[in-house]
Parts: structure tokens; C-alpha cells; sequence
């Protein structure tokens, strides 16, 4: 046993060495996020005059203030990211999987074609208008929760990544047992693929996930006058749109826009907005990881 | 029930659906995403004519497909302004440099990255460090851009700052453009290790434990496992994202070209790319058909690379291919 | 799974009936759809007050009001896919700084010609707003010169002013009306004494990171050299430069349209601007794009600034000395002046996908020229945004009007409304006097198509991203870099762009 291990384990220096690079680069990775949360608690005038620093000369939760007040539909706007997210997540994450499966099956007879019809989208477009004019006109897909979950719904990157997954790891004999032992594709698929493909299934719905929570354009796009139905993100977005704009206009435009360019407080703004979209979905997180690192333990640990 | 089945049918020749059965299952699972396929990214598809048109209204029916028909062709007129002027063929410098940067580093860095944290012996600390990776994919680069910005800034700056205080001469740093090469790619690092890490982590996790023990059992070094389990194992995920990139190669990230420079025209000769470039082309002229010009001609340049790229895979390893 | 797949594709299936449901008009009166500019309006908010108009709107024109209610933030992308994608809108906001540009927009056809409708459809209007301002409206569109939006009668008149914090300047011991009376000179010595005094002033208050000079190096350019944007210049900024007398904007000094980096007059302002960069006058803040504009606001938010830069807007030093709680002072660079720019600054245009183009033009006349229609749009409804009070001004209720208050002067008319308590009763008269005062500049309401150099346009656009701003707000050395901008202008055809300028503009005046 302890033969074993010291076989499968990389000596204690060497870890020791990948410690320091990976945790030297992970700090780095979240620094930038604790710089961020500080900013969004500073005093505007603490910026102006020192800038944004680590360290400010005033603290403020004024700007929480002022982004709850500015957006009365903010817990609506919630309500509606969480349901787009997990709507989404769980159809988009579905059609991929059985499409990337379906590549995956070197026995499928229109495999090429399935799989060129997904590659070449990557690649090309109709561009945006086209799309629009598609999605608005012909699908219906305006001023309704569909039309900020459907146009995400299929991601060809995805796609391929899934079906690399699936390559290399499920083994195409336990597939060509299942099916001598009488399993139905989808029962074979659901039942021995999916456990396997596990770590990979996680990954690209934790992907898909953040593609939904993220997601502002399409509320841009289709959501216009039912503005009850914007996703958090949109609504951030707008706000701080809003006051960029005037900020850079407010010399060209008429008293009543330049009164509300001065009550904004753009530096800290920009801040508080990232933390109040990107703590319930970094809180969400370790729910993918549980399976994506679940693998870890089976992977190398046994001894 | 289905043996039963089975039966009856051998008794009799076997009927389209039987003898299709199988591909009949495989082409329901595909049929939700090829539907989805056909409806929002190739019905739209026709629109790619935008670019060698010059488009208008056409106010007797004014709708879309019928203003495309009515607008007059232009022929390649709508790519002129790629290759006009000397700040195009900049921009063009830039985009290719750095991605085939971005293509070595952003490969080799999160392999090694993955590797290293499959062989952490403390797993929470694997998973801890995989959290903290991905939290640059939660800040946009407007947000990155102040951050860098709390460093460097001329006034209130702390690396301006300790410069001063050290007697140094202080570089101002929104004009210099000697450092931005590297801040640029540490940037783009930065922000993408992360996510390929958990790509290559996945794929890691989803080996059979059997394989490593068996490779033990030979005598097999840990340095060995990697190399010849491990290794091989990543291979297609390593040359499936390796020929995803390189079919990015005319496309630039354009918010991290954009805003994390801060828009300075001083830094133009290593920030400007393609992307960045025809942005400003199209808020000075707002013409629609120019930007789909622009965006097909990166699309069939990544097109070519793709093929490229995918038949030389084909060649050293036809299982590790995109298609 | 399977039953999550059954219940997610049910979900999908009602969203989308219930969507469309929603927005399938059911009455027989016409639906006049209208896009805005500038909102800030929540949906019930936006409801309530359109029940109570579109029954008066009914009554009075058999018409239906809906209304899109763009923002800041979201107007500029979301109209240009819209209109190429030709959404059913009948009116939509457009001007000359929007994306929805006014004269391209109506060149690619995406506006109704009003003028023949206008006499038949819109005779109150017609008749209300000054001949000067309809032809500021008069553009080279797809159906030939013509009129394709209604302008709104609101700041009319562009006026350049120096923006002077007069508390700290009464501070550094200066008679602040005598100064303001005076004018400044920005190439004088006592202008920059003053910058100095007051660092010297902030310094010795421990403030040693102190910049007096606190401006919008675009503006500034223009401010000082009293220089007009030529309408119809490129969109990301300007490059041509216009320039009028600085007391009487309609005297004719002989000017022609000139590329705005190549004359003297630059070339003595960056250098002078460069100078005071170089002795700590103006910010390394204000002097990096990004954090500019973020910089400038903050700055002069705080009152941390001596002397700053703004587009005159009538009364608003009352607005700014109340927000900053400073003694702001607006010192005029030059007279008020009328031209295209500022006559197109905030118009609305019937779409060419309308179905009802003669309704929309009849509602756009009862807009502008019903005192109620206008009110309620624009300030929503008594007892719930606002309150009449006896002498004939109105205040507003803040928990109502905080969800419901439109860009102002995106409407239209706004000299019809009700003044606010604040403004006072003669607060419209004075507004009115003041605009229509402006002299209109020698070449008129005249409009350039770049269109006809669009691709040298797209050249010079990324050359002037390069150096323009560092060369305004005094961050480069122009001795070491202008020579080479006008040599990469040159280079990318700035001479034909000037010259169709010039062609045009002599066709113009005829």
C-alpha cells in the first residue's frame, strides 16, 4: 500500500513547486475580484482623490443604495435570470448532449453530415440583422421569456467538446454491450453514457450557465417593451450604459439629462454592479465542480 | 418485450423501420439541435449577400429580405476599406501575431496547469484553486481595465507611484507602448487559463483509474504516467481546441484590444487589430454592409485555417480530428 | 430525464403563445408605435399614464399610443437593428448624434418625406416652428431634398462657455463678476496665472494632486479656436472645422470648410494646450480616454475644478450651482449660433415601414401643439408625477415621477409645458427669448454627405482615433507629432474629404 502510493505520487518538493505556480497564478486570478468589491464600498470622493485604490480614504454603501433605488424591478430581474439560467442550462445542455452523442457514434450513418451542419454555423452566419429579423418576424420570438432562452440554446463549440468527452471516456464496448444486452439508445444512453460522461456533462453545463446568467444582449434585442421580463444582467447593463452615455454626452445634451448624469456615481457603479451579478453565480459554481472534480478522486488518489 | 419483438420480426423479412431502427433513435437525438440549427443559423444564413450590396430601404415593401433584393450589388466594393491604408495593414500585423501567441501559450499553460492540479494530493486544494481560476471569466474587460488602470495610471497609479518614490523616472504608461505586448498577452492569459484548465480537467478526470494503476503496476514513474497515459489521453481535446483556435486566427478579442488599453491612440501600433479597426470604421460610417464585409472575410479566412489545420491533424492522428 | 426534457419543451411552447398573445392587438383603432430616446420609465409607471392619454388620444384622432421607451444605454444598438430589420415602428427618435443618424438615415430611405403631408396632416405645426428650424430639417433623402423628421422645438442654439467654479475663485481673491464680464483669453497670462494661483491656492490646503483646468479636450478645441462641427462629419468625431465670428456668428468672415488639425489656429492651440499640460494644469486623468469623462463629471461634481468646459444649455448654471453646491458661473466663449447641428439635435421621423404615416403625422401635430398631450407624455399625470400649484407651475411628486421621467427634450415641443416651481413662471418666455435670439451661421443649415468619401472617411476615422485626443487634451508634444498626423490625414485622402466638403457646401449656397 504505502509501495503503492509513493509510486503513484510526484514527490513532496516537486508539489511543493506546482503549488506555489498554480496558487501563485490562482491569487492573481482573484485579486482583480476583491479589488472589485472594495471599489464598490468606496466613497466616490475617495477615488477622485486618490483613485481607485486598495486602500480608499472613505467607505460608502451609497451605491448599493442608489442601484436598488435606480432599479425597482431589481428582484423581479433576479427571479427572471434564475429562471432563464436553469431553463436554459437544462434544455441547452440536453439537446447538446444528444447531439454530440450522436456524433460520437462512429456507427451512425449521417454522422459526417450532423456533425458538418453544427462545424460550419461556427464559422459562418447570417450576421446579426438576418438573425433578428428570423428570430422576430418568423419565430415569434419577442418580448417573451423564449426569446431570451431560445437563441442560446445550441452552441457548436459545445457541441464539439461534449463529443471529445465522450471520446475519450466512454469506451465504445460498454455502448456495444449495453446493445446486445437489449437496451433501447436512449435507455443505453442515459443510463451508461451519461454516468461515465459525468465530469464532461457538469463542464458544459456550468458553461451553458454562465452563457444564460451572462447574457444581456438578447434582452436587448427582444425585450423592449415588456421590460418587466429583463434578466438581471440587461438591467445592470442599462443602468450603467445609461450613465456612461452621460457622462460623455453631457456637454452636447439639455439641462433635464445633464441633472441626471450628475446623480449618478459612475467609478463605484460600474463596481457594484459586477458584485451583484457575479455572487449568485460564483455561488452556484461549486455545484458544477462537485462532479467536475469528483472525477479527481477516482482519478489519482488510489493507492 | 423487445425479445418478443425480435422474434415475431425474424419470422417475417424485417420491415424499413426495423432495419433502420437504430439510425432512426440516433437521428431523434440529433433532431432537436439540427432543427434548432436550421431555424436560427441557416435560414438566416442568406443574409451573407449584405456584404457585396450596398443596403437601403425599399420603401414600397419595406421589409427586410425585400430591401436586400432591391439593394444595389457592389461587388467586393465593401472590402476595400480592410486593405485601404496602413492602419489596416497594422491592425492585420497585430491580430495574427498575437493569436499565434495566444495559440502556443494558451495551449501548453493549461495542459501543464491541468496536470498539475490531477496530482495535488489535497484534493480541496485542487478545487479551491480551480474556483479561484474561473473568476476572471466573471469580470468583463471594461472592469479589468480599471484594475490595471489602479496600477498604472499616471496620477494616482501604484507603480507610478513607487517609481516616483524611488527617484525613478516615471513611464507614462497610456503612451509608452514598449510594455503593452506583454500586458496584453498576460491579459489574455489571465482570463482564459482557467477555463481551458477546467476543459483539460475534465477531460483528466474522465480516465479510467484502472489504466494509472496498471501503469504502476509495470513500474511506471509518475513522470511516465503522465507521458504515456495521461498525455495521450488529452490528446484530442488538445488538437480539437488547438484547431478551434486557429480558425480564430483573423479575430481579435475585442474587448480586451479595446478597453484595456483605454482606447489610447498613442498605444495604436500594438492594440490596434482587425476587430478594434473595423469598429471604428463602423461608428464613423454606420454601414451595415461594410461590418458583414469585414466579419465574412475573417469568417472564410477561418474557414481555410480550420480545413487547414484539420487535414494535418487528419494526417499525424485521423481519431483526433474535428471532422 | 425524459420527463424534464417533456416538461421544458412544454415550458418553451407556452412562453411563446404566451408571448404572443400578449402582443396581438385586439382593437379596431390604429396603433401608432413611437420609439424615445433617453427614458427612464418602468413599465407600470408607462402603462397607467398611456391608459388615461390613449383615451383622449382616441377621442381626439382615432388613435392608439404605444410606446417604446428607449434608454441611454440601449437606443443606440438596438434602433439600428430594428429599422435595417424593418420592425413595425411608426415614428422613431433620430438626430445627428444618435446611431439612427437623421441624414444617412433619411438618404437609405428609412424616413417618410413629410413635405407634402405636413399642410394637409400638420397645419398647427407648420405653422409653429420657425422657417430657420424646418430648414435645419431639410436634408438630400432618398425621395430628393426634403424635410424627413420633425425637430422638437427645445435648445435650439449651440453656445460654447467657459464653465469657472466662482467660489474658488473669489477665493484666490479675484472680483468674480469682473472676471466673468471680462471673458477669458486662453492664450493669456493671466489665464494661466489663475491656473496657477489656484494649485498654489489647493496645495497650501494639502490638496497637492490639484488639476484647474478640468475639460473635454474636444469642446475645449472648439471653444477656443470658436469653431462649429460641420454636420454630416464623421461619426466618431469631427475633423473638419467651421469657423464664425465670435460676437456675431451670422457676419460672413470669408470662411470656408477646413481640416480641423491643419490650420494655425490648431497648431497654436495644441501647443498652448500641451504647455499647461506640462506645468500641471490639466489632469493625466483627463488626458487617457478611458477614465476622461469619468474624471471630468467627478471632478466637477465635487467642485474640484477651476475652470471647465460645457455646451450651454439654457439656465443650466441654476441647475449646476444647486448639484455642486458651488457658485458656477458660465462664462460665454462666443455668441449663441444657429446651424444644422443644432436645429437636428432632437427630432422624430415616421418610419417608411408605417402603415399609418398620414396618423403618425397627425399625432406628431397634436404632440407638439396640445399642451395636455405634451404634459402628460412628458411629465405624466397630475396626482401621480406631478402637482399643479396655484400660480400656474407644477412640482413634481418624487416617488411617481422617479418611475416615470422621459428624456425632456426628446419629445418635441417642450416650450408647452408647464413650468416647474423651480424654473418659475416666466421660465418658458425667457427659454424661447434666449433661443430665438441665435444667429444663424453664413452657410446656413448646411449639411455634408460624406457618404460620397465614405471610404477615405473610414480611413481617416482610425488616423484621428490615434492622435486626435492626445493632441487636444495636450498629451503629446505637437512640435513631434502633428507634422505626422497630417502627413497619415494626408495620406488617407483628407484632401479629397475636405475638397467634397467644399464642392457640396458651394453648391449649397449656390
Amino acid at each position: 500500500m504505502t509501495k503503492n502510493h509513493r509510486l503513484n505520487s510526484i514527490s513532496a518538493g516537486t508539489e511543493a513547486i506546482f503549488h506555489v505556480i498554480i496558487g501563485l497564478f490562482s491569487i492573481g486570478c482573484i485579486i482583480p475580484f476583491i479589488f472589485v468589491i472594495i471599489i464598490s464600498f468606496s466613497a466616490e470622493s475617495s477615488i477622485r482623490e486618490i483613485g481607485y485604490s486598495f486602500l480608499p480614504k472613505a467607505w460608502s454603501a451609497a451605491t448599493y443604495t442608489y442601484a436598488v433605488q435606480r432599479l425597482p424591478q431589481i428582484w423581479r430581474s433576479y427571479f427572471n435570470s434564475v429562471l432563464i439560467t436553469v431553463v436554459g442550462t437544462v434544455l441547452s445542455t440536453l439537446m447538446c448532449a444528444l447531439y454530440s452523442y450522436a456524433l460520437f457514434r462512429p456507427d451512425f450513418k449521417f454522422r459526417g453530415f450532423f456533425n458538418f451542419l453544427s462545424f460550419f454555423t461556427m464559422i459562418f452566419g447570417g450576421g446579426l440583422v438576418p438573425t433578428y429579423v428570423i428570430c422576430t418576424q418568423i419565430l415569434g420570438l419577442r418580448e417573451n421569456y423564449a426569446a431570451l432562452i431560445v437563441p442560446l440554446l445550441v452552441s457548436p463549440f459545445n457541441i464539439i467538446i461534449m463529443r471529445t468527452f465522450f471520446k475519450s471516456s466512454v469506451p465504445l464496448e460498454l455502448v456495444e454491450a449495453a446493445t446486445i444486452d437489449g437496451s433501447g439508445e436512449y435507455s443505453t444512453f442515459f443510463r451508461v453514457v451519461l454516468p461515465i460522461a459525468k465530469p464532461g456533462l457538469a463542464t458544459i453545463a456550468l458553461l451553458n450557465s454562465l452563457a444564460y446568467w451572462n447574457d444581456w444582449y438578447l434582452s436587448l434585442l427582444y425585450i423592449r417593451q415588456n421590460k418587466i421580463l429583463q434578466p438581471l444582467q440587461a438591467l445592470l447593463m442599462e443602468l450603467q450604459n445609461n450613465v456612461e452615455y452621460l457622462n460623455r454626452m453631457s456637454a452636447s445634451l439639455g439641462s433635464s439629462a445633464i441633472q441626471e448624469a450628475m446623480r449618478a456615481p459612475t467609478q463605484t457603479l460600474r463596481m457594484v454592479l459586477v458584485v451583484l451579478i457575479v455572487v449568485p453565480i460564483a455561488c452556484a459554481y461549486p455545484f458544477f465542480q462537485r462532479y467536475i472534480v469528483a472525477g479527481l478522486t477516482i482519478g489519482s488518489v488510489k493507492g | 418485450m423487445d425479445n418478443k419483438l425480435e422474434r415475431l420480426s425474424a419470422d417475417r423479412a424485417p420491415n424499413w423501420f426495423q432495419r433502420n431502427k437504430k439510425t432512426l433513435a440516433l437521428l431523434t437525438m440529433v433532431a432537436p439541435g439540427a432543427i434548432w440549427l436550421l431555424l436560427l443559423r441557416y435560414l438566416p444564413i442568406g443574409g451573407i449577400v449584405l456584404a457585396f450590396k450596398n443596403y437601403k430601404i425599399f420603401p414600397r415593401n419595406p421589409t427586410f429580405w425585400s430591401n436586400l433584393a432591391h439593394s444595389k450589388w457592389v461587388g467586393l466594393k465593401n472590402f476595400e476599406f480592410i486593405f485601404k491604408t496602413d492602419q489596416a495593414l497594422v491592425a492585420i500585423r497585430n491580430t495574427l501575431l498575437y493569436n499565434i501567441v495566444f495559440i502556443i501559450l494558451g495551449c501548453i499553460i493549461p495542459v501543464a496547469f491541468a496536470i498539475m492540479m490531477n496530482e495535488f494530493t489535497k484534493k480541496f486544494v485542487a478545487k479551491a484553486y480551480q474556483t479561484m481560476m474561473f473568476f476572471p471569466y466573471f469580470l468583463s474587460w471594461v472592469v479589468v481595465s480599471y484594475f490595471l488602470n489602479a496600477f498604472i495610471d499616471a496620477q494616482y497609479g501604484m507603480i507610478p507611484a513607487a517609481q516616483a518614490a524611488a527617484g525613478k523616472e516615471v513611464v507614462s504608461w497610456y503612451t509608452t507602448t514598449r510594455p503593452w505586448p506583454a500586458i496584453i498577452i498576460f491579459a489574455n492569459l489571465w482570463k482564459n487559463v482557467g477555463y481551458s484548465t477546467v476543459l483539460y480537467l475534465a477531460a483528466i478526470t474522465g480516465i479510467d483509474a484502472n489504466q494509472y494503476e496498471a501503469a504502476a503496476i509495470d513500474g511506471a514513474t509518475k513522470w511516465q504516467q503522465i507521458r504515456y497515459v495521461t498525455l495521450p489521453h488529452l490528446r484530442t481535446m488538445i488538437s480539437i481546441l488547438l484547431i478551434l483556435n486557429v480558425g480564430k486566427i483573423f479575430a481579435a478579442d475585442f474587448g480586451l484590444f479595446y478597453n484595456v488599453p483605454m482606447q489610447n491612440g498613442a498605444l495604436f501600433s500594438v492594440t490596434q487589430v482587425i476587430d478594434t479597426y473595423i469598429y471604428r470604421v463602423f461608428i464613423t460610417t454606420g454601414n451595415i454592409s461594410q461590418s458583414s464585409a469585414a466579419g465574412l472575410l475573417q469568417n472564410v479566412i477561418g474557414f481555410v485555417c480550420i480545413m487547414l489545420a484539420n487535414a494535418v491533424v487528419k494526417r499525424i492522428d485521423p481519431e483526433s480530428s474535428l471532422f | 430525464m425524459k420527463k424534464i426534457i417533456a416538461l421544458a419543451l412544454a415550458l418553451i411552447m407556452v412562453f411563446a403563445l404566451v408571448g404572443t398573445q400578449a402582443y396581438a392587438d385586439k382593437s379596431d383603432a390604429v396603433t401608432l408605435k413611437i420609439w424615445f430616446h433617453g427614458s427612464n420609465v418602468a413599465p407600470d409607471s408607462s402603462k397607467k399614464v398611456l391608459d388615461e392619454l390613449n383615451v383622449y388620444l382616441q377621442d381626439k384622432i382615432g388613435a392608439k399610443l404605444e410606446v417604446i421607451w428607449g434608454t441611454w444605454g440601449d437606443f443606440d444598438q438596438a434602433v439600428v437593428t430594428a429599422l435595417a430589420g424593418g420592425d413595425d415602428v411608426d415614428m422613431v427618435f433620430t438626430c445627428n448624434w444618435s446611431a439612427d443618424e437623421y441624414n444617412r438615415y433619411a438618404r437609405d430611405g428609412y424616413w417618410v418625406k413629410l413635405d407634402d403631408m405636413l399642410p394637409e396632416y400638420a397645419p398647427d405645426l407648420l405653422a409653429l416652428i420657425p422657417e430657420g428650424i424646418w430648414e435645419c430639417a431639410k436634408t438630400n433623402g432618398y425621395d430628393g431634398m426634403g424635410i424627413y423628421a420633425i425637430p422638437a422645438l427645445k435648445d435650439t442654439a449651440t453656445q460654447n462657455c467657459w464653465d469657472v467654479n466662482g467660489t474658488l475663485l473669489a477665493a484666490l481673491g479675484y472680483d468674480v463678476d469682473e472676471v466673468c464680464a471680462k471673458g477669458l483669453d486662453y492664450y493669456s497670462d493671466e489665464f494661466e496665472e489663475m491656473l496657477q494661483k489656484a494649485k498654489d491656492y489647493m496645495a497650501a490646503q494639502g490638496e497637492n494632486d490639484f488639476y484647474p483646468l478640468c475639460v473635454e479636450p474636444m469642446v475645449l478645441e472648439r471653444l477656443v479656436n470658436v469653431s462649429s462641427i460641420v454636420t454630416g462629419d464623421l461619426g466618431g468625431g469631427n475633423v473638419l472645422s467651421y469657423y464664425y465670428d465670435k460676437d456675431h456668428p451670422a457676419n460672413d468672415i470669408g470662411s470656408v470648410i477646413v481640416n480641423k488639425f491643419g490650420t494655425p489656429e490648431f497648431e497654436a492651440y495644441a501647443k498652448r494646450t500641451y504647455e499647461l499640460a506640462q506645468k500641471g494644469f490639466i489632469s493625466p486623468s483627463i488626458q487617457n480616454v478611458g477614465t476622461s469623462n469619468d474624471y471630468r463629471t467627478a471632478c466637477q461634481n465635487s467642485g474640484a475644478y477651476l475652470i471647465s468646459t460645457q455646451s450651454y444649455a439654457y439656465g443650466c448654471e441654476i441647475d449646476f450651482s444647486n448639484a455642486r453646491g458651488i457658485d458656477v458661473r458660465m462664462v460665454p466663449a462666443s455668441a449663441p449660433y444657429m446651424d444644422a447641428t443644432s436645429g437636428q439635435g432632437a427630432m422624430m421621423a415616421i418610419s417608411a415601414v408605417s402603415k399609418n404615416p398620414e396618423k403618425a403625422l397627425e399625432f406628431l401635430n397634436l404632440l407638439n401643439t396640445d399642451p395636455y398631450v405634451m404634459t402628460t407624455l412628458n411629465y405624466g399625470l397630475e396626482g401621480f408625477t406631478f402637482e399643479k400649484n396655484e400660480d400656474g407651475t407644477i412640482s413634481f411628486i418624487e416617488e411617481g415621477r422617479s418611475t416615470y421621467s422621459p428624456w425632456r427634450n426628446g419629445m418635441g415641443n417642450v416650450r408647452i409645458l408647464p413650468p416647474t416651481a423651480d424654473e418659475g413662471l416666466t421660465y418658458w418666455d425667457d427659454f424661447a427669448a434666449y433661443y430665438n435670439s441665435a444667429e444663424a451661421l453664413p452657410y446656413g443649415a448646411f449639411i455634408f454627405d460624406s457618404s460620397v468619401v465614405e471610404t477615405e472617411g473610414a480611413a481617416i476615422a482610425n488616423i484621428f482615433a490615434e492622435y486626435a485626443f492626445n493632441l487636444c487634451s495636450g498629451a503629446t508634444d505637437p512640435e513631434a507629432v502633428l507634422p505626422e498626423f497630417l502627413q497619415k490625414l494626408e495620406a488617407a485622402g483628407m484632401s479629397d474629404f475636405v475638397a467634397a466638403a467644399n464642392d457640396q457646401l458651394a453648391a449649397f449656397l449656390g
